[in-house]
Order: structure tokens, then C-alpha cells, then sequence
């Protein structure tokens, strides 16, 4: 049957995620080696296997290493690979609902209405009491779902969202949000160093306790934007056939600009602001192995957790023992990426 | 089989009334012709059929039932649509976007099964798309967008098929092709319900079995093409800038234009 002739790659890109997944445990175990004290990769190795249920390893390594690995440097990078899938995963699913290839966290003001909302949560004194993290994600929540909100109705163009008033938009109420956290900042008092550090974007302060908040929630985000891979894919139709294929058009935007919402502002809660993430991933993913959103978003996840992985191990060894931001690795790599495709895109366009 | 009708029904987009009190109704296996000038309401008619708009009074009733009430994964089960000038997403191949068409046959996390596949197949080879299968639709003409928009809703397997325009960007030969494919469809034990919205008169009065002459928001006329398409009702609507007369082989009406350029 010819029809079954047409469909090599579909097994092609099974097998791209499977290899993948084992890439992404393997950058995972050498980030946990690397950093200001060098633990063998095969200690490092020895460590992460003796954690896993029902092993027994008799240990040969000192308990200074079991601590650095497993206590400072593991939540690191389990919580790179989670930012990393979850703005790889937001940036697939805003460039999906907006039909728009530039649709981004960072570039529509997602991530700075999280940044403002996280803000405010950080100067809350209910913020910094017992409750821990409580306010802080639920503030960048609603201060993201707000952002996306306007941006959309500005940008709006009768039922179309231009790429240039999208990023226009985006630009015009970053730079608004990102004025208020500034004035916020300067009022802020004692607390400010420890905000602006948040606020350029480092995973120096992970702990397993961050992991334990921002996982569950980015799972959950993902997992929702997920149910609705085939969908995403006849809403690249349009609204109107979309509908005629038979989708709720109205339910799955709300569901689905929510979730990735959701998972932006759990990114940015316990990270600070790292862009582009979200445009590099699943366009590179796109490029290689198709539009369809059913391994797009798979894919996404995987590379882009692989991506923040690798961004963070050179944030933290480039400039030793200083760190450097990790927003500043993404955006070196992410920008002209970004200007490539603007750059296209309008040639398209013209 | 499945009924479709419209009851005296306004439909329009925001405040404006497009169409006004009109009542259609399509019989199984028929295939109505909706004609007249731009901007008359043919597309607005085809967006209330498959609930793309709702009606401002009256109502759009399949198989007895309300519209609006029909979930829309259901009417896509009943109702298949070929829009008018489709855009397509341009990374996907044509056989992709046919593949689209099963998506109302598959459950949540359900792959497309080889029986989705060689449906997908089948309505390629049918409407003659089977070698743009791995083309990218970016790539494509217009006239082949149209083709695997086509394919697309014979992929879709509804009794229902509406179609805007289907035969605009192509040229006659494929014109012929698409429109005897859909009017084969009908005839086949009565299984396919078309409605077709066409600018050009003279394929409306050879394929279909039924025409409706809409004409500033109303019917202006219905029946069968001899009936609709009489030098009185043409001039009425489209003005006197054509005539007329009968097919000598076909014995049905057709529209030629009467070339008088001197004349205002």
C-alpha cells in the first residue's frame, strides 16, 4: 500500500525521541559531574544510581560528594530540564494558537507579566513568612495570563494576529511591565539584591524544594497542551476549518493559553526571566523532523530540556567561579536565531 | 441519511443581516447549486450549514435537530465543508492536510490507522492528488490547494458535503474533473448530499440537480436549472450584460455575454 510508503517518518521521529530521551539522561548525569569541584563522571554515575529504589552501591566516595551532587547540583539540573521543556513546550503551543511563528513567551510579554506578578509576590510580607513559595507562582500566574491578555487584543487584527503587531505589542507592554518592576526595585529596600538576581535568570539557587513545586505544575501543563497535539495541528487551518473538522475552537484556546501560561510562570517564579528558549527549540525541532504537533511537542520537550541543561553547565563553568546569567546564553544563542527567522518571515511575507 | 434545512432563517455577521428570511432545504443524495452575483450570501448560507455562524432568527436543522445543539466533533461526523479560497498552513505535505480529514473519526490520543491511512489514500487517487502526497502545500498551486481540500473532505467521509467556490482557482478541465467526482458521489445509491456554491452559471446549470438564484439577501429563484436560469431572471440579477439560450447538446440553459461595448 502506497499510503503506508508515506509514512517512514513517523517511525523516524519515534526513534528520535526514544534516542533523545537517552541523550538528555546522559547531558544530565555529566551536568551533575561538572562545576567548581570535579567529580569523576563515573562517581558521579555510581551516586545517581545508588538513589534509585531497590540499588545497593557500596559507596566508595566521600559523603561531601554524595552531597554535592545529589543535594546541590541534582535539583539544578532536574530544574533546568524542567524550565527548559516547559518554555520550549509554552513557546510550541503560543505559535500553534496564535498561528504565528514568532509567538513566544519572552517576545509576547508572558514572561515579564510573570516577572511583575513574581515581583509584587517577592514584596508581599506574606511572601516571605511561611508560606514560602505560595504567592510568589500564583502572582506570576495571573500577572502572565494578564500579559497575554492584552498583548492579544492589541495585536488583534480582526480574527488574525499579524506577526508585526504581535511583536510590537509584545515589545510596547514588556518594556511597561518591565519600567514598573524597576520602580518596584528601587522601593524594594533590602530585598532587592536577592530580586535582581532572580530577575536576570540563574538556577544557582535551586533546591529540591523549587523541583518539588515546579515540576507537578509543569507536568501538569505539559501534559494538558499534550491532549491536544492533533488539535493544535488542525487549528494551523485556521479557525473556521478547524471548526469544521470538529474542534472547539473557543474551549481549546482558553485550555491551552492557560496551560501555557501556567507553565510559563512556574518557569519564571523559581528561575527569573530566560528567553528564547521558546523560539529556538521547536523551530530547530520543526526544521528537522516536521510540523506535526503530536512529535513537536515531544520533541520540544526533550531538546529543550537538554537545551537549558547544556545553557546552564556553561553559564556556571564559562566564567568560574563567577556565574554567569543564564538568560545571557540563551539570548546569545536565541537572537540571532530570532532575526533569522523575522528575517524570513518578512521575505515570506513581502 | 441525513437531512439538512434551513427554516426562514436571517443569517449575517455582528448587527448586519446578510441573507434574510430564507428557507432551503437539501434532499439526500441532491446537489443544490447556490448561485448569484459576489457579496449575494452564498458564503454566509455555507457558513450556517456547518455552524460556522449562528443564525440571527430562525434555525439550522440537521437530521430534525437544532445546530447549535450538535456537538461540533458530531456535525463534522455529518458535514463536511470546502471553503472558499482555503489558506493551509504551509509546512504541512498535501497528504498531511488530507490525513486532517480523519481527525473526527479518531478518539483522544488515537493514531490515524492503516484503514485511515488508505482512506487518506483513496480519496488522493480520486481527486488525482496522489502525486503531490509528499509535497509540502506551501509548494502548490492554487488550483492544487483546491484539489487537496477536496480530497481532504472526501477523506472526512460525511453525507454532507458543502463546498464555497471549489472550482475557482481551476481550470476547466479540472473543473470538469472535480465537479463530476462530487455529482458521481451523489448518484452512487444516493450517497453524498452536495452543496455547492458556484459563480459560474453554466457548470451550476450542468451539474446540478437544483439551483437556488440568490439575489440581495433573498431567493430570487428556485428549481431546476431551466427554471432558474431563464433570460428574465438573469437580466434581473446580473443585468443586461448577457443572454441566455440552450445548450444545443445538453438541451440545459447557459450564459453567454452579449458583447456590446458601444453601449453604457
Amino acid at each position: 500500500m502506497a499510503s503506508a510508503m508515506l509514512f517512514p517518518r513517523r517511525r523516524g521521529r519515534v526513534y528520535a525521541i526514544a534516542i533523545l530521551a537517552g541523550v538528555l539522561l546522559a547531558v544530565g548525569a555529566f551536568a551533575a559531574s561538572v562545576g567548581s569541584v570535579d567529580i569523576p563522571l563515573g562517581t558521579t554515575l555510581a551516586i545517581l544510581i545508588s538513589k534509585l529504589p531497590f540499588i545497593n552501591i557500596e559507596p566508595t566516595w566521600t559523603e561531601s560528594f554524595e552531597i554535592i551532587v545529589v543535594d546541590i547540583r541534582l535539583p539544578r539540573v532536574i530544574l533546568a530540564g524542567v524550565v527548559g521543556a516547559a518554555l520550549a513546550v509554552a513557546g510550541a503551543a503560543y505559535q500553534a494558537l496564535f498561528r504565528n511563528p514568532l509567538a513566544e513567551p519572552y517576545l509576547i510579554g508572558a514572561a515579564q507579566g510573570a516577572a511583575l506578578g513574581a515581583v509584587i509576590g517577592f514584596l508581599l510580607p506574606i511572601g516571605v513568612t511561611g508560606l514560602g513559595y505560595g504567592v510568589v507562582p500564583i502572582l506570576a500566574f495571573i500577572g502572565a495570563l494578564l500579559s497575554i491578555f492584552i498583548v492579544y487584543n492589541i495585536a488583534r487584527v480582526g480574527r488574525l494576529l499579524p506577526v508585526t503587531t504581535l511583536i510590537l505589542a509584545g515589545v510596547a507592554l514588556s518594556a511597561l511591565l518591565m519600567a514598573i518592576v524597576s520602580y518596584l526595585l528601587t522601593i524594594a529596600g533590602d530585598s532587592v539584591h536577592g530580586i535582581i538576581f532572580w530577575l536576570i535568570g540563574s538556577f544557582s539557587l535551586s533546591k529540591w524544594s523549587e523541583v518539588a513545586v515546579a515540576l507537578p505544575v509543569v507536568l501538569f501543563g505539559v501534559g494538558v497542551i499534550m491532549i491536544y497535539a492533533r488539535s493544535l495541528n488542525l487549528i494551523q487551518l485556521g479557525e473556521e476549518q478547524a471548526q469544521q473538522l470538529g474542534i472547539n475552537t473557543e474551549r481549546m484556546k482558553i485550555i491551552l493559553l492557560t496551560a501555557a501560561t501556567l507553565i510559563t510562570a512556574a518557569a519564571v517564579s523559581f528561575v527569573g526571566i530566560i528567553g528564547f528558549v521558546g523560539i529556538i527549540i521547536p523551530h530547530a525541532v520543526r526544521l528537522i523532523w516536521g510540523p506535526d504537533h503530536r512529535f513537536l511537542l515531544p520533541l520540544s520537550i526533550l531538546v529543550g530540556a537538554i537545551f537549558l541543561i547544556l545553557a546552564d553547565i556553561l553559564a556556571r563553568t564559562v566564567n568560574a567561579p563567577t556565574e554567569v546569567p543564564i538568560g545571557v546564553i540563551t539570548a546569545l544563542t536565541g537572537v540571532p536565531f530570532f532575526l533569522y527567522l523575522l528575517r524570513r518571515r518578512t521575505r515570506i511575507l513581502n | 441519511m441525513i437531512k439538512i434545512e434551513i427554516q426562514n432563517a436571517t443569517l449575517g455577521y455582528g448587527d448586519i443581516d446578510v441573507v434574510k428570511e430564507v428557507a432551503l432545504a437539501a434532499k439526500p443524495g441532491e446537489m443544490i447549486g447556490l448561485v448569484g452575483p459576489n457579496g449575494s450570501g452564498k458564503s454566509t448560507i455555507i457558513k450556517s450549514l456547518s455552524r460556522i455562524i449562528t443564525p440571527h432568527s430562525g434555525r439550522v436543522l440537521v437530521n430534525g435537530r437544532d445546530i447549535g445543539t450538535i456537538p461540533r466533533r458530531e456535525l463534522s461526523l455529518m458535514v463536511g465543508v470546502v471553503p472558499q479560497t482555503p489558506l493551509l498552513p504551509s509546512a504541512y505535505t498535501a497528504f498531511e492536510i488530507v490525513l486532517m480529514g480523519r481527525s473526527p473519526h479518531l478518539g483522544l490520543f488515537q493514531y490515524e490507522s492503516k484503514h485511515d491511512l488508505e482512506i487518506t489514500w483513496w480519496a488522493m487517487e480520486r481527486t488525482s492528488t496522489q502525486h503531490l502526497a509528499d509535497r509540502r502545500v506551501g509548494e502548490l498551486s492554487g488550483g492544487e490547494i483546491q484539489s487537496v481540500i477536496i480530497a481532504r473532505v472526501l477523506a472526512q467521509e460525511t453525507e454532507i458535503v458543502l463546498l464555497d467556490e471549489p472550482t475557482a482557482n481551476l481550470d476547466i478541465g479540472r473543473q470538469i474533473e472535480v465537479l463530476n467526482l462530487i455529482k458521481g458521489l451523489c448518484r452512487q445509491e444516493n450517497k453524498l448530499t452536495a452543496v455547492v456554491a458556484l459563480h459560474d452559471l453554466n457548470l451550476a446549470s450542468h451539474y446540478c440537480d437544483r439551483l437556488v438564484l440568490i439575489h440581495n439577501g433573498q431567493i430570487h429563484a428556485e428549481g431546476r436549472p431551466a427554471a432558474v436560469i431563464t433570460a428574465e431572471n438573469i437580466e434581473e440579477v446580473y443585468g443586461s450584460g448577457s443572454y441566455v439560450h440552450t445548450h444545443p447538446l445538453s438541451g440545459l440553459p447557459a450564459v453567454l455575454p452579449r458583447v456590446d461595448y458601444t453601449k453604457k
